[in-house]
C-alpha cells in the first residue's frame, strides 16, 4: 500500500503550468509548485515523453520559485504486519519510489527524500532518491524511475517526505518534474537489526 | 610513532616514490588494507566499531546531543555491518559511569552510515556527565559533556575551531581544546576539504588526502572518516559538547547552496547527510535531511546569547544587487532575534568574515565570497542592530587562516558610523596561511584600507579561547609552536578584552608587544 498522499499530483487546484497555493496531502514549505497537466505542452512532458507508464494526467514541476519544497508527514501503521510491533522487532522494509526528472538539456532538477524518525522525532533512516541529471536523461525532456528499499529501524514511528524542485541557471521556470511518488512497507520474515547486547 | 619517525618515513616513502602506493588509498588497496596504509602515515582511531570516536554537541539546560558511528572499517564505502544495529547509551554523573542518570537504545541504520544521534533528555542544568556507547560486544570510549546553566551563571569559557586541512599539519590545536577548561566549543567551518591529494609529501604536507575529489555520499564518509582518523580531534570531541557550523570547504569550494544544477545538488546532498552523520547535530528542522537546519539561538545561563548561522545554504551568488548570504527567511529570523535580544553578551558563530577587507589603500575587496560580496544585506543587518539598540555583539569568525581584530562599523566606508561590535577571526586549525613575506608586506597595508581593523597576524595557527563574565569579553589567542608536531605545545599569543556596556576591543597590555604583523596604535 502507498502511504503517500497525492504522491501522483492528481488531485486538488492545478492542471496548468500555473502555481498553486496549496497541495492536497502536501505543506508547501518553500517556494510554490504546479501541477501540471501532461496536456499542456509547451515544452512540458507529454504522454509521449519518459515517464510513469500509468501516470495519470498531471505531474508536479517547481513552479516559477527558484527552490520550491513539499513535505509531508506519514504516521506508520499503529498495528499489523508492518505495525509498530514488527518494526520494532526489525521485520519491516519500505521502498522509496520516484518518477524524477527534468527539461531538455537543463539541470532544474527534483529530488525526493524520506527521513524516518522515532518517537522524539530524532532521524533514525534516510533515503534520497535524484535529482536525475540531463547527462541521466540523455538531455531529453521526461521523468525517470528512482527506487531505494532499506530497513524500517526499531523505534521508527513516522516518515517525513521531502520533495524539492531546484531551478538552474537564469529564466523563471522551475523544471524540476515529478511524479508517481510512493512509500511502501513490507514485513519481512527475519529480523534485519542485531543486537547490542551480544 | 614519534614525530620525527613519521616524517623520516614520509620523505623516505616520497623519495622513493611509495607514496603513490600508499596513497591514494583507495587505488587497489582493500578497505582494511587502506585502513593500515593510513595508520601506517599517522592516522589512527578508536577500537571498533567505535574507530571515529565519541561526541556531545547542543547543549541546553535539560539536554545534549550525544553522537557516535559505527565505521569498523573506517574508509570502507560500505561496512560490515548488519543494516541495522541495535546501539546502547548510558549517561552518568562520573566517568566510571557508575552513577547512571538516563540510558537506552538507539538503532544505527546503514542508511544513515550507522551513525547515531541521541538527544539524552532530562539532564540536570550546569551539570558535567559522561557517556558511553555499547554495540556487537564492545563498548565505545567515555566522553564527557556537560549542560548549560539554566540562570545566574557567572562565567563561561569555550572555543572557536576553523579550518582543518588534514594534509597540512596535525591537530596539535584540538589537543590543545581537549585539555581546555571550556564550557563548549564552536567549530566555524571548514571541517573538512572536499578536493584531491595535494602531492609534495613530506615538503610541504605532513599527510594527505586519501584520494581525489569528493562527490557521493560514500566519497563523503570517507573524507570523514579520514579526517577523524587524527587522534587529537576525536580527543577534543571527547572531551567537551560541540556547537558548530559550516563554510564552503564540507561541500566545495565557494559554493551557494541556492545555485547550481543537478549534479551539483547531488553533490550537496550528499555532502550534508554525510556531515550529519559524522557530527554531534542536534536536528530538530522544519525540513528534513538531507537538508539540515543549522542556524539557532542557545543561552548560556544569563551571561552569553549564542546565534549559530548557516552563511552557506540559504545565500545567492556574490556581488548581486539584491544578493543574500542568508537568505531571506534566516535574516528575518536573525533581526527578529536581534529585537527581542537579553540582557547578555551577543555572540554570532559566523563562518566568514563580516567585518570589510580591502587588501590596500583604494583596492578592491580581497573576497566577496565575505560578507563583501554581500553589502547591500550586511549594511542592512548592521543597520538593524544599531537601530534596535542591542549591544554588547562580539562576532567569532573563521575561514580566513589568520587572525584578524576588527571594530564592526554600520559604515565601514564612514570611520565616524557607530561601532555596533567587534569582530574575532580565528588563526586556523591548520590550513595554510599566507607566507610571513605576504603578511609582513600586506600586513600594513590592510591596516592602512581598512580603519576598522586593529590586528593582523598571520603566521601562526591556532584556536581562540573566550572568556566571558558579566562585565568582560575576552578573546584568548591560543597558538601552536609547529603544526608539524601532533603535540605540539600551546601558548597564548595575545588577548584582547571588550568591556561590558562600550564598544571596540582593546589589546591586553601584558601581550601587546607580541609578534604581529599588523596592530593600530
Amino acid at each position: 500500500m502507498n502511504l503517500v498522499v497525492n504522491g501522483g499530483a492528481e488531485s486538488g487546484p492545478g492542471g496548468s503550468a500555473e502555481p498553486v497555493g496549496s497541495v492536497t496531502g502536501w505543506v508547501v514549505a518553500q517556494g510554490a509548485p504546479a501541477l501540471v497537466g501532461y496536456n499542456v505542452g509547451a515544452g512540458y512532458p507529454t504522454p509521449a515523453d519518459p515517464g510513469p507508464v500509468r501516470r495519470g494526467s498531471r505531474f508536479f514541476s517547481g513552479g516559477e520559485s527558484p527552490r520550491t519544497a513539499l513535505v509531508q508527514d506519514v504516521e506508520l501503521p499503529l498495528t499489523g504486519t508492518t505495525g509498530r510491533a514488527a518494526v520494532d522487532a526489525g521485520r519491516v522494509r519500505y521502498t522509496l519510489t520516484a518518477w524524477l526528472g527534468g527539461y531538455a538539456a537543463q539541470e532544474d532538477g527534483a529530488r525526493l527524500s524520506v527521513e524516518f524518525r522515532d518517537a522524539k522525532g530524532t532521524p533514525v533512516a534516510l533515503s534520497v532518491l535524484g535529482p536525475v541529471t540531463a547527462a541521466d536523461r540523455g538531455a531529453r525532456t521526461g521523468l525517470l524511475e528512482r527506487t531505494a528499499s532499506a530497513a524500517v529501524p526499531p523505534g521508527a514511528r513516522s516518515a517525513r517526505l521531502l520533495l524539492v524542485l531546484t531551478r538552474s541557471g537564469g529564466g523563471t521556470s522551475n523544471d524540476g518534474y515529478a511524479d508517481g511518488i510512493s512509500l511502501g512497507l513490507t514485513a519481512t520474515a527475519g529480523a534485519t537489526s542485531t543486537g547490542g547486547r551480544t | 610513532m614519534t614525530r620525527t619517525d613519521r616524517r623520516n618515513l614520509l620523505k623516505a616513502a616520497a623519495a622513493v616514490g611509495a607514496l603513490n602506493l600508499a596513497w591514494p588509498l583507495s587505488a587497489g588497496l582493500s578497505p582494511a588494507q587502506a585502513r593500515e596504509a593510513a595508520e601506517a602515515l599517522g592516522a589512527d582511531y578508536d577500537p571498533a566499531p567505535f574507530t571515529l570516536g565519541v561526541a556531545s554537541g547542543d547543549p541546553l539546560p535539560n539536554s545534549v546531543l550525544l553522537w557516535t558511528r559505527l565505521a569498523p572499517e573506517p574508509l570502507a564505502a560500505e561496512q560490515p555491518l548488519p543494516e541495522v544495529v541495535e546501539v546502547e547509551w548510558t549517561v552518568a554523573l562520573d566517568r566510571t559511569l557508575g552513577q547512571v542518570v538516563a540510558h537506552g537504545t538507539a538503532p544505527a541504520s546503514a542508511t544513515l552510515g550507522h551513525s547515531v544521534h541521541v538527544p539524552v533528555q532530562g539532564l540536570r542544568p550546569d551539570t558535567r556527565y559522561w557517556y558511553a556507547f555499547k554495540a556487537l560486544g564492545r563498548t565505545s570510549r567515555v566522553g564527557r559533556t556537560r549542560t548549560a546553566p539554566a540562570g545566574g551563571a557567572r562565567r563561561v569559557r569555550f572555543a572557536a575551531a576553523n579550518c582543518q586541512a588534514f594534509h597540512d599539519g596535525f591537530y596539535a590545536a584540538h589537543r590543545g581544546i581537549a585539555r581546555e577548561d571550556v564550557d563548549f566549543v564552536v567549530h566555524l567551518g571548514d571541517y573538512i576539504y572536499e578536493h584531491g591529494q595535494v602531492g609534495g609529501v613530506p615538503a610541504d604536507h605532513v599527510r594527505d588526502h586519501e584520494g581525489p575529489s569528493v562527490f557521493t555520499v560514500a566519497d563523503y564518509r570517507r573524507r570523514h572518516a579520514l579526517y577523524k582518523g587524527d587522534a587529537s580531534l576525536r580527543e577534543a570531541h571527547a572531551a567537551h559538547p560541540w556547537f558548530l557550523t559550516w563554510d564552503d570547504h564540507e561541500v566545495v569550494n565557494d559554493y551557494s547552496g541556492t545555485g547550481g544544477g543537478a549534479p551539483f545538488m547531488q553533490r550537496k546532498a550528499a555532502a550534508y547527510q554525510a556531515w550529519y552523520e559524522h557530527q554531534p547535530h542536534r536536528d530538530d528542522g522544519a525540513f528534513a535531511l538531507p537538508d539540515p537546519e543549522i542556524h539557532r539561538v542557545r543561552r548560556w545561563g544569563d551571561v552569553l546569547e549564542l546565534t549559530v548561522l548557516d552563511l552557506r545554504s540559504y545565500r545567492s551568488g556574490q556581488n548581486l544587487p539584491d544578493g543574500t548570504i542568508l537568505g531571506e527567511g534566516q535574516k528575518s529570523w536573525l533581526k527578529r532575534g536581534i529585537d527581542r535580544a537579553p540582557d547578555a553578551w551577543h555572540v554570532w558563530a559566523n563562518s566568514i568574515m563580516l567585518s570589510q577587507l580591502r587588501g590596500r589603500p583604494g583596492g578592491p575587496y580581497m573576497f566577496t565570497d565575505q560578507w563583501d560580496g554581500f553589502l547591500a544585506e550586511r549594511k542592512e543587518v548592521l543597520g538593524h542592530v544599531h537601530n534596535s539598540g542591542l549591544e554588547d555583539l562580539v562576532v567569532i569568525t573563521g575561514d580566513w587562516h589568520s587572525a584578524f581584530v576588527d571594530d564592526i562599523r554600520t559604515d565601514f566606508d564612514d570611520p565616524t558610523s557607530p561601532v555596533v561590535g567587534t569582530e574575532f577571526t580565528a588563526h586556523s586549525v591548520t590550513s595554510g596561511a599566507y607566507s610571513a613575506d605576504w603578511n609582513r608586506t600586506n600586513g600594513p597595508l590592510m591596516g592602512a584600507a581598512n580603519p576598522h581593523l586593529k590586528y593582523f597576524e598571520g603566521n601562526r595557527y591556532g584556536y581562540d579561547v573566550y572568556e566571558v563574565t558579566p562585565e568582560r569579553f575576552s578573546a584568548h589567542m591560543r597558538v601552536i609552536a609547529d603544526r608539524r608536531d601532533p603535540a605540539s605545545p600551546v601558548t597564548t599569543l595575545t588577548s584582547f578584552h571588550v568591556d561590558r556596556g562600550s564598544t571596540g576591543s582593546y589589546e591586553d597590555p601584558a601581550t601587546k608587544h607580541s609578534p604581529a604583523q599588523w596592530r593600530r596604535e
